[in-house]
């Protein structure tokens, strides 16, 4: 969805429970309000191709995913005064991001655990590739595949799993991060890794065999 | 296991872990396979860019001209 300055406006609203300066837009901002605004560029705004993607991976829809990061950032600044400085703001607003799929999306979703392969292609092709592919000549068959294949073997793992490798792998969060994030204990985590990365480790080889290479398990 | 491929343990468990490792070729093999499947991972899944729009209206959220984004994004 573009940009739309109505709608937008019509958001950034000041919340009523909290204590604001009302002011013109034509006045001038107070020097805490600027340096709000510096501090959350740097702190929050730095991981908005993060959000993004994290987005894309949750809805499987670019318009819904750019609503979703819009509106985490939204409620991000309103609330920047509640981040706790000196903690992971990328967690953080991990954390807010998700709590909204959940609020706004997850309701109208499809069946859970139903994966539209062909949306995925379409999907894949509909947007450019911002990582340059690294081109060494690896015999290992893992080198081999493509990242669409594992693209597929990621989403066809339980939603549970899929979801702590992503913010493990991807993300590179911690395990502490991520049990905050998913609201489970650190154990239970731990174990959503393992379990996840053998089942994604068993579709992945069923690629590699695909195109005739050989595994760990032929040998 | 994840705990040793996300350097996640402790330094004493990692010591017991890897001692552990020299002594049993089953869970070598399973600690090189993992390590390699969150290699592929990190590696293969493909990162994209937001798009304009949406750095735009972020940009406008935290009151930065709009008419230079990429100074700040990137």
């Amino acid at each position: 969805m573009l940009f739309e300055p109505g709608r937008f406006q019509l958001m950034d609203k000041p919340d009523p429970n909290r204590q604001i300066k009302t002011r013109t837009k034509k006045e001038s901002l107070s020097r805490e309000e600027r340096k709000k605004q510096l501090e959350f560029q740097n702190e929050a705004v730095v991981h908005l191709n993060s959000l993004y993607n994290y987005a894309l991976h949750l809805t499987m829809n670019p318009d819904d995913a750019e609503d979703l990061v819009q509106e985490t950032y939204l409620k991000a600044y309103r609330f920047f005064n509640s981040f706790e400085r000196g903690t992971n703001c990328k967690a953080w607003l991990f954390k807010i991001l998700k709590n909204n799929y959940i609020n706004r999306f997850r309701k109208n979703s499809k069946e859970p655990g139903k994966v539209d392969y062909d949306l995925i292609k379409d999907f894949y092709h509909s947007i450019k590739d911002t990582r340059v592919d690294t081109s060494e000549a690896e015999t290992d068959y893992f080198h081999s595949l493509l990242h669409e294949e594992v693209y597929q073997a990621l989403q066809s793992l339980p939603e549970e799993f899929r979801e702590v490798i992503q913010l493990c792998d991807i993300e590179g969060f911690t395990y502490e991060e991520i049990a905050n994030m998913v609201e489970s204990p650190i154990g239970t985590v731990r174990s959503r890794l393992y379990r996840g990365r053998k089942l994604l480790r068993a579709q992945l080889e069923g690629y590699a065999k695909k195109y005739g290479f050989k595994t760990s398990t032929d040998q | 296991m994840s705990a040793a491929v996300d350097s996640e343990l402790t330094l004493k468990e990692e010591q017991e872990f890897l001692q552990h490792l020299s002594e049993c070729k089953e869970c070598k093999e399973e600690f090189e396979e993992a390590k390699k499947t969150k290699m592929i991972i990190r590696e293969r899944i493909v990162q994209f860019k937001a798009p304009p729009s949406l750095i735009i209206s972020i940009m406008r959220l935290t009151g930065i001209s709009t008419k230079e984004p990429e100074e700040t994004i990137i």
